[in-house]
């Protein structure tokens, strides 16, 4: 649409802070915590669901603040 | 792109601004933009503050007390975590969320495969689907109570269509079975309906996925004679995938938070076999008056929600790149 | 681009493969269809008709369904009815053939206007409210624009029933529960995220340099965005205006949790009809089909702009 062209390549930032991969884990890690949240298979697991929604969702804000 | 379209005129008043030295004109007529923009936005802001966001807050703290809303006048105590723990290790709320999930997952399975192939058909742009298409968008759009309000009605064992229709075609009894009021039966009742209602929905969502593929990526794969069959794994389900997972993402938050249709189709039973979270919520909150505790949930489903809302929204703007 | 011209075009379908994909979604359409308008169809029965076995598709039409949506009525002795003078409208007549007597209005009609007063209003607030914030995050830089609208979004995915427990409470403490205004804030604030989302689409798509123009013009930022913007975005906001309707018109869970008589809109309502011996059936269809004959034709008006409305502005065509 626009006619941007490729920025310049820049000293690649450490891995844990690139925006893209970290997205994908907290995608993944709520992801798990809703499945956690529906499974019928161990009440311990329920039991975690809320924690790990909950770090999927506060890490997936955070790390949505990362440049691409 | 933008400005092939413009007019001379268009650009001559572009340059005209330009030209001139924004800050001044704005200062001399009236607001800022700066101003304008924050009261055009903080009236939006200030009614989401106080109708979503401060009972929000005030469902968290009633969440670490023991409050009961038909008592005001009690004492309120704080609790701490004891209400999460409390509902994060009850077996019926844990039945409640797998009966929600068996929903959800059937709902979602067939919605899309049925969405799916409706929408596949439908770019077959044969004559007159533009009229079909909107004939079979009118379920959506009706209101969810009213609409299990009527399918209680067609579900009727001995009077009902639905059961009429079925034993037309299987030739059973139409007063053997009970769709609402047997507990194999009344999941699959709700499944239907919520089918019916939402199957136009991913249907129009799949429609635009499938329009967004350019054409010449088939004549492409027409020359290298690859096989329908393989354009259509190979291209068409790859490119309409985005929009596929809106529509997933989409139907997975709302049919989460379920609540109207089942309310008035099966009431949550019969038993319990079709309690869902926000049934069991509501009975928590409005008929246990247990508020504190039901506040605790209402949490726990906000936060899976919004976890959603999240990655639903990546999934929008992932869409709109196209 | 090479779309080729010619019958055989590999993007066109072929004959054959139309008419069976339209045949194939004929079929489901009406399929569809028939519990709609069974209920249609319902609403015209007499009761014994609407619970007969095996259902009946040809029956003598009655208006009866209907006159009991709107009246109550009560049993009286025959040679009491017949004491009456003469019946004074089809109603009376159909009523006095089944041994009653109409008794006085139902709350079908006050439970509708509800629904009216309380969809319009709010719908009237959020596209106001929706419009304004779309303006100033479409052309103006806001600190944390994402942010905010992401947050003005998350909003309106809450199920109902979580928020619903605060706003009892806070209702309660504000005397806003039962009342049409309470109502109204509450399905403004649902319907204002789909509103700026939807709208901010619609005014994106409007371009800068008209208002530019204008101000070069001597208009100030404010009148260019009256007499330019507004103009413009006329079929944007018409369409929000519907989608907010709808929605306000179909709610029914916080409508079933946060009021009971006086404030209480349609569908909450439609469910409790019940006549003598059980529900009655006829006027259930009835109130269904008055109360879902506007949704059919905004549905008809909105066909264009359904997909733009189902995902807040995202994908438009």
């Amino acid at each position: 649409m626009t006619n941007e062209t490729t920025p310049p390549a820049k000293p690649k930032r450490p891995f844990f802070l690139r925006r893209g991969p970290m997205e994908n884990i907290a995608t993944a890690l709520i992801a798990v915590g809703f499945l956690m949240l529906f499974q019928p298979f161990a009440l311990v697991l329920y039991t975690y669901s809320l924690v790990t929604l909950l770090a999927g969702t506060v890490m997936f804000i955070i790390v949505s603040k990362f440049p691409e | 792109m933008t400005d092939n379209n413009t007019t001379l005129l268009d650009k001559a008043a572009e340059k005209a601004v330009r030209a001139t030295p924004v800050p001044l004109v704005y200062r001399v007529r009236g607001l800022s933009d700066r101003s304008i923009a924050w009261l055009f936005i903080l009236p939006t802001i200030v009614l989401l503050l106080a109708i979503n966001i401060f009972p929000l807050i005030w469902a968290v703290y009633l969440s670490f007390t023991n409050f009961r809303a038909n008592r005001p006048n009690a004492e309120i105590e704080g609790v701490g975590f004891s209400n999460y723990q409390r509902v994060l290790t009850d077996p019926d709320i844990w039945q409640a969320m797998q009966t929600t999930a068996h929903f959800v997952f059937w709902t979602i399975l067939l919605q899309m495969l049925i969405g799916f192939a409706l929408a596949y058909l439908i770019d077959r742009k044969f004559r007159g689907h533009a009229f079909w298409t909107t004939v079979i968008l009118i379920p959506m759009m009706l209101s969810p109570a009213v609409v299990g309000n009527f399918w209680r009605f067609l579900y009727q064992p001995q009077i009902g269509l639905f059961n009429y229709v079925y034993a037309f075609f299987t030739g059973v009894e139409p007063s053997s079975f009970q769709m609402l009021g047997s507990v194999t039966l009344s999941p699959w009742a709700i499944i239907i309906v919520d089918t019916w209602m939402w199957t136009p929905y991913v249907m129009l969502i799949c429609l635009a996925g499938l329009r967004s593929i350019p054409d010449y990526i088939y004549e492409a794969a027409e020359v290298d004679r690859a096989s329908a069959w393989r354009q259509f794994w190979s291209i068409t389900v790859p490119m309409a995938l985005p929009f596929i997972m809106l529509a997933v993402l989409f139907r997975a938050i709302e049919n989460f938070k379920m609540f109207d249709m089942v309310v008035l189709l099966t009431g949550g039973g019969p038993g319990s076999t079709t309690e869902v979270a926000s049934i069991t919520l509501k009975r928590e909150a409005f008929e246990s008056w247990r508020t504190g505790r039901a506040s605790a949930f209402a949490i726990i489903l906000f936060v899976a929600v919004f976890g959603l809302a999240n990655i639903y929204v990546k999934a929008l703007n992932r869409v709109k790149q196209r | 681009m090479s779309t080729a011209n010619t019958a055989h075009s590999v993007v066109e379908p072929s004959q054959t493969s139309k008419r069976i994909a339209g045949a194939i979604i004929i079929l489901y359409a009406i399929i569809t269809m028939v519990p709609l308008a069974w209920i249609f169809l319902t609403s015209f029965k007499s009761p014994p008709d609407s619970i007969s076995y095996p259902p009946k598709v040809v029956f003598q039409p009655t208006l009866e369904g209907y006159c009991n949506l709107f009246t109550t009525r009560t049993r009286q002795t025959p040679e009491y009815i017949q004491s009456l003078g003469a019946p004074v409208s089809t109603c009376d007549e159909i009523t006095r053939n089944r041994n009653m007597v109409i008794a006085g209005p139902s709350n079908y009609w006050p439970r509708f206007q509800n629904s009216l007063i309380i969809a319009f209003g709010s719908t009237f607030l959020a596209v106001f409210l929706g419009t304004l914030s779309a303006y100033g995050f479409s052309r103006f830089k806001v600190p944390l624009a994402d942010d905010i609208l992401f947050f003005i979004l998350s909003t309106r995915m809450m199920p109902p029933i979580a928020v619903a427990i605060p706003i009892y409470l806070m209702y309660r403490e504000l005397g806003l529960s039962d009342t049409a205004l309470g109502m109204i804030l509450l399905y403004t604030a649902v319907n204002v995220s789909l509103a700026v989302w939807l709208l901010k689409g619609f005014i994106d798509e409007i371009p800068r340099e008209y208002e530019e123009a204008a101000m070069i013009d001597g208009y100030t930022r404010l009148q260019a965005f009256r007499k330019v913007v507004l103009p413009q975005a006329t079929t944007g906001i018409a369409a929000t205006a519907i989608f907010c309707l709808i929605f306000a018109w179909n709610e029914y869970a916080f409508a079933v949790l946060l009021t009971s008589g006086s404030a209480q809109t349609a569908p909450p309502f439609i469910p409790t009809i019940i006549g003598e011996g059980g529900q009655d059936w006829p006027a259930v269809a009835a109130g269904t089909t008055i109360f879902l004959v506007p949704i059919l034709v905004f549905t008809i008006l909105l066909r264009k702009q359904l997909l733009r409305g189902i995902t807040f502005g995202a994908v438009r065509k």
